[in-house]
């Protein structure tokens, strides 16, 4: 009986994030991750991860676990987990695709790249400049050379809010 | 926070790689930064067809350019010609699409046996340097057709007979019967010809005629041939000289 009960014990894993809060996940659900993976498999099981702030390291776990129970049978439910999951601020998804892209879950990449991309579609450059908290470093003669190389480009209507 | 300074630039890249070349090419304007990513080959490499390459190196055309995104615009501006000038090849200038005009030489043509003599002429203003010229007809068929397999996918496109009317003794273009198929489906696709007028044709930024001739959905490019017939091209009295540059395959 001993020895099934220890079979049975799942294997876990500690995560540190940037500001120091630690999250006890099952290795299984953490192995999603190429980084985590590759930390497990050198024999690690406290692991710290010095570029993912709590907020974000929240979000993803729960995001892990959700996926990590994928079955025939949810398909609908995490289609619509992951729809809610990227319906957030441009900021929220900056932080995650950073944290994502750090901690190596391709799929989750491909969701938030997505994601902005569809989002930063027919926006102008002064919304995406807001959007992305960049100041324009161009001189009024370097923006009108660009927006001639781009006449095309600039054709149009364009949407100038920030969501 | 500056995001876009803590983004790896991987992930930069792959979010442009997903708008579209309009939206990169305005992307140009929000930064320096913004835009080395958003002129870099890695983004416009994927706004390029996947056999892009292959399509190049197969054509006689000399090409020349210093990064992705000057080829890109090069595509949709100037056809480059394959297959020993029976096709000509460009891309659409909004989706990166292929668009291919199949050369007068790779038509078939029948025509009422009692007209003058047609032929290949030689046309400087022709993308293929020769149209087919008919100096005078009653009436006239035109079939064109191009493998599926070239096409892009998922994509729906519009066939297009590209002419011009001799500006002498013009009469006119009567009613025609046009159908775009599957030639594999020919049975069951029969029913789509439709009487098409020919006073609709549009006048194209070269300057070149347009008229519709249908229009039909690529799958995964499995189909076979796709053929597009212009039947019973009329002319009231037979006179007035029809010039066919090709007929053109070309996303919506």
């Amino acid at each position: 009986m001993a020895s099934t009960t220890e079979t049975k014990q799942k294997k876990m894993l500690i995560l540190k994030s940037a500001d120091n809060d630690e999250f006890e996940i099952e290795e299984s659900v953490g192995v999603q991750s190429e980084t985590i993976k590759n930390l497990v498999e050198d024999g690690f099981t406290f692991v710290p991860l010095p570029n993912v702030y709590t907020k974000a390291l929240i979000k993803i776990i729960d995001y892990l676990k959700k996926h990590a129970n994928k079955t025939d049978s949810n398909d609908e439910e995490i289609k619509t987990f992951d729809k809610d999951f990227v319906n957030t601020t441009f900021d929220d998804l900056f932080e995650l695709v950073s944290a994502a892209n750090y901690l190596h879950i391709s799929c989750l990449m491909n969701m938030l790249c997505q994601t902005i991309a569809d989002r930063i579609k027919d926006k102008s450059p002064e919304a995406v400049r807001k959007i992305f908290h960049i100041n324009c470093d161009y001189t009024p003669e370097e923006e009108a050379k660009i927006r001639k190389a781009n006449a095309q480009a600039f054709e149009g209507q364009f949407d100038e809010s920030l969501d | 926070m500056e995001y876009f300074l803590s983004l790896p630039k991987d992930c930069l890249s792959e979010i442009f790689s997903l708008t579209s070349p309009k939206d990169a090419g305005r992307s140009s304007l929000v930064s320096r930064g913004f835009k080395s990513i958003a002129e870099s080959d890695v983004v416009w490499e994927n706004f390029l067809p996947c056999d892009y390459q292959q399509i190049i190196n197969i054509s006689e055309s000399f090409l020349v350019y210093s990064s992705k995104k000057e080829l890109y615009f090069s595509l949709c501006k100037s056809p480059i010609l394959l297959d020993g000038n029976k096709l000509s090849f460009s891309l659409d200038n909004k989706t990166g699409k292929k668009c291919f005009m199949v050369a007068p030489k790779q038509l078939a043509f029948s025509w009422d046996p009692t007209s003058r003599y047609w032929g290949l002429s030689y046309y400087p203003e022709s993308r293929f340097s020769e149209v087919a010229y008919f100096p005078g007809f009653r009436w006239l068929d035109i079939q064109g057709k191009i493998a599926s397999q070239m096409l892009s996918k998922q994509t729906a496109y519009t066939v297009y007979l590209v002419f011009k009317l001799a500006p002498d003794a013009f009469d006119g273009l009567e009613i025609g019967t046009s159908v775009v198929r599957f030639v594999n489906r020919e049975a069951e696709e029969r029913r789509k010809a439709r009487r098409i007028g020919l006073l609709n044709a549009q006048r194209r930024d070269d300057e070149w005629m347009e008229i519709e001739m249908g229009k039909f959905f690529n799958d995964a490019g499995e189909d076979g041939d796709v053929e597009a017939l212009l039947m019973e091209i009329r002319r009231r009295f037979g006179i007035g000289s029809l010039l066919v540059q090709g007929v053109e395959f070309r996303p919506e």
